[in-house]
């Protein structure tokens, strides 16, 4: 930890030029994505396993700390996928280092023009929801937000389990091979690294026209809000709330991984992808955030690889689930108790269609 | 001109002063053309003989006197007042255990030197002249810039891997590896791309470009370590360093 702590300030103070900063905004905007990551697979996934869940996993969304947040997020993304593609430039064309730092003001201001029209877009969603719509009635602001953090309980708790399981996992592996003793010490080449050197420049490339195509289609074509809304569902043919009356999340999921064009479900195919390139990439890159800084503590060592091995493992194993169960059109009737106490949180007017249907099954 | 230094100082092995702490000095009638290193020998000689540095030629060539000087990891003899302004702020080089104010322990730095095996390797007889392994001008090119490497510490200290990790190999003993990876003489490279591919080997280098602009001998650091990258990548020296890249 020490460790740590002083490699933080010492960069803070060290009066290095431009590289340094990019260095530094890539690892924060890395591991802000990756963390995010985790909460976004997990609640997908409940979409099909838990729909009441993804309901208000999508409402807490919608709420105001998680529009700053999305914000921040898109930052990131961009920041981190043209910085990355600047590091990759480098690494596989050395001779070319005159023009890096040139090249990190190029990446800053790529980001910003960008970003210009990205976050127009979304702040017309965000200007749709609260004063078009008013989707939101002011007295119940501080009760959405309140519920919105208390969404995010479940995986604090989650995260802290796999943490857990990380350092027994790490016990077990001590007890097994022992602290690393002279015969460790043999230094030579290390084929995994290698791989992982070549998979993250490899990967990144292939992640930047998924990730930015997935950003542009559910967070400025359609934002977050589009999800809930009565109104086609981009990239298919379906319209949210035909099957359920009421427009829902769990629907809006349900048509999109329902599409089929040509036989080929061309969103989970899509989705597939990404998942596991995106994983892969984020823990690994977490991995080398985290062993970076544990490197003379080899047990903690250990934990921060046995961490994000595992992590990765439930992302991918929870994810890739969902995208393989076959969907039931059940999943929307279940959603319906979760969007009608959505209403409620919000002070909204239950539509009649819902509550026709609430009082259907209300026995 | 009047210039006021700040140096950071430490004395590990004294009860009161195992905490760092900044001890400020004035200086009059110092010249813009003065170097540090003199600077620092008036506060010791005039002021305060307990302040200890190191040094040996004081010409920037030995590396002996790599400080952080003003931020920035540079060597205290070729630094002028004049680019410097009248505020001048010392600290030892970073990520190396501090012995006494601006002396740090270079032994694991040097252990990192070690491991890359910086010395020709070539079992072979000499050629039937008995005289000289030849190369061409531009064989000798490639590694015409990682020769000027004096050991200095500056790149490796100046980087955020290596303050993160001190198993990290660093910079400087890439540099190192590389002036004999890319000697078409030596026969040892296939083993010291096998030191260097190890994960605390060059993997830990992010590109983050602080070692080169710390070099007081302006060697292309990132390059070469990112030659040493593709080496390892492709498991021979063949083809990395493209001649027109050569100056």
């Amino acid at each position: 930890m020490t460790s740590l702590v002083l490699t933080v300030r010492e960069t803070l103070r060290y009066r290095g030029a431009i590289g340094q900063w990019s260095w530094v905004l890539h690892r924060l905007t890395g591991v802000g994505v990756a963390l995010f990551l985790a909460l976004h697979v997990i609640d997908t996934s409940w979409a099909v396993f838990y729909p009441d869940l993804y309901v208000k996993a999508i409402a807490a969304y919608q709420s105001p700390i998680f529009t700053i947040g999305e914000f921040g997020l898109v930052f990131a993304v961009v920041y981190h996928a043209f910085n990355g593609l600047r590091i990759i430039i480098f690494d596989w064309n050395p001779q070319l280092w005159r023009h890096q730092a040139r090249a990190a003001v190029a990446v800053l201001l790529l980001t910003c023009i960008l970003l210009a029209p990205v976050f127009l877009g979304m702040l017309g969603h965000v200007i749709d929801f609260y004063v078009h719509e008013s989707a939101i009635a002011s007295h119940k602001m501080l009760d959405v937000v309140v519920f919105s953090i208390l969404e995010q309980l479940p995986f604090i708790v989650g995260f802290v389990a796999v943490l857990a399981a990380s350092i027994v996992l790490a016990a077990l592996y001590s007890l097994v091979r022992g602290e690393p003793g002279a015969q460790s010490r043999q230094l030579s080449s290390s084929p995994v690294e290698k791989f992982w050197w070549s998979f993250m420049r490899v990967s990144g490339i292939a992640i930047v026209p998924l990730v930015f195509g997935h950003l542009a289609l559910m967070h400025v074509i359609q934002g977050v809000f589009d999800i809930t809304a009565a109104q086609n569902v981009a990239g298919t043919l379906a319209v949210n709330g035909e099957i359920g009356g009421v427009p829902s999340a769990v629907e809006f999921v349900f048509h999109r991984w329902s599409y089929a064009a040509g036989g080929v479900f061309v969103w989970r195919v899509y989705d597939l992808f990404l998942l596991v390139l995106v994983v892969l990439h984020g823990f690994n890159g977490l991995r080398y955030v985290l062993t970076d800084y544990t490197s003379g503590h080899e047990f903690a060592r250990r934990t921060a690889v046995a961490f994000c091995t595992v992590t990765a493992a439930v992302l991918l194993a929870l994810g890739a689930a969902a995208l393989f169960v076959p969907l039931e059109k059940k999943i929307i009737e279940e959603a319906m108790f979760a969007t009608a106490e959505v209403y409620e949180l919000r002070g909204e007017e239950i539509p009649p269609e819902l509550q026709a249907y609430l009082n259907k099954h209300d026995e | 001109m009047d210039v006021t230094f700040k140096i950071r100082r430490r004395t590990p092995d004294v009860p009161d002063q195992q905490k760092p702490y900044w001890q400020e000095f004035t200086l009059n009638e110092v010249e813009p053309t003065d170097r540090v290193l003199e600077l620092l020998h008036r506060i010791k000689w005039e002021q305060d003989g307990s302040l200890s540095l190191r040094r040996s030629c004081a010409h920037g060539v030995c590396g002996s006197d790599a400080m952080r000087i003003n931020g920035v990891n540079r060597l205290a003899c070729k630094i002028l007042v004049r680019d410097l302004g009248e505020k001048i702020q010392v600290e030892p080089i970073l990520g190396l255990p501090v012995i006494k104010d601006l002396i740090v322990d270079m032994k694991p730095f040097f252990d990192h030197y070690k491991q890359v095996m910086p010395f020709f390797v070539n079992d072979e007889p000499l050629p039937a002249d008995g005289r000289e392994r030849l190369q061409t001008q531009s064989d000798r090119e490639q590694f015409d810039d990682s020769t000027k490497c004096i050991l200095c510490a500056c790149c490796t200290t100046a980087c955020p891997s290596f303050w993160a990790n001190e198993q990290y190999v660093g910079p400087a003993a890439i540099v190192q590896a590389h002036r004999f990876i890319f000697d078409t003489r030596d026969q040892a490279g296939d083993e010291r791309l096998d030191v260097l591919g190890e994960p605390n080997g060059v993997w830990r280098c992010r590109t983050i470009f602080n070692c080169t602009p710390a070099c007081p001998r302006d060697i292309e650091v990132t390059k070469a370590i990112g030659e040493v990258k593709l080496a390892i990548r492709k498991g021979s020296t063949d083809g990395i360093i493209q001649p027109d890249a050569i100056h």
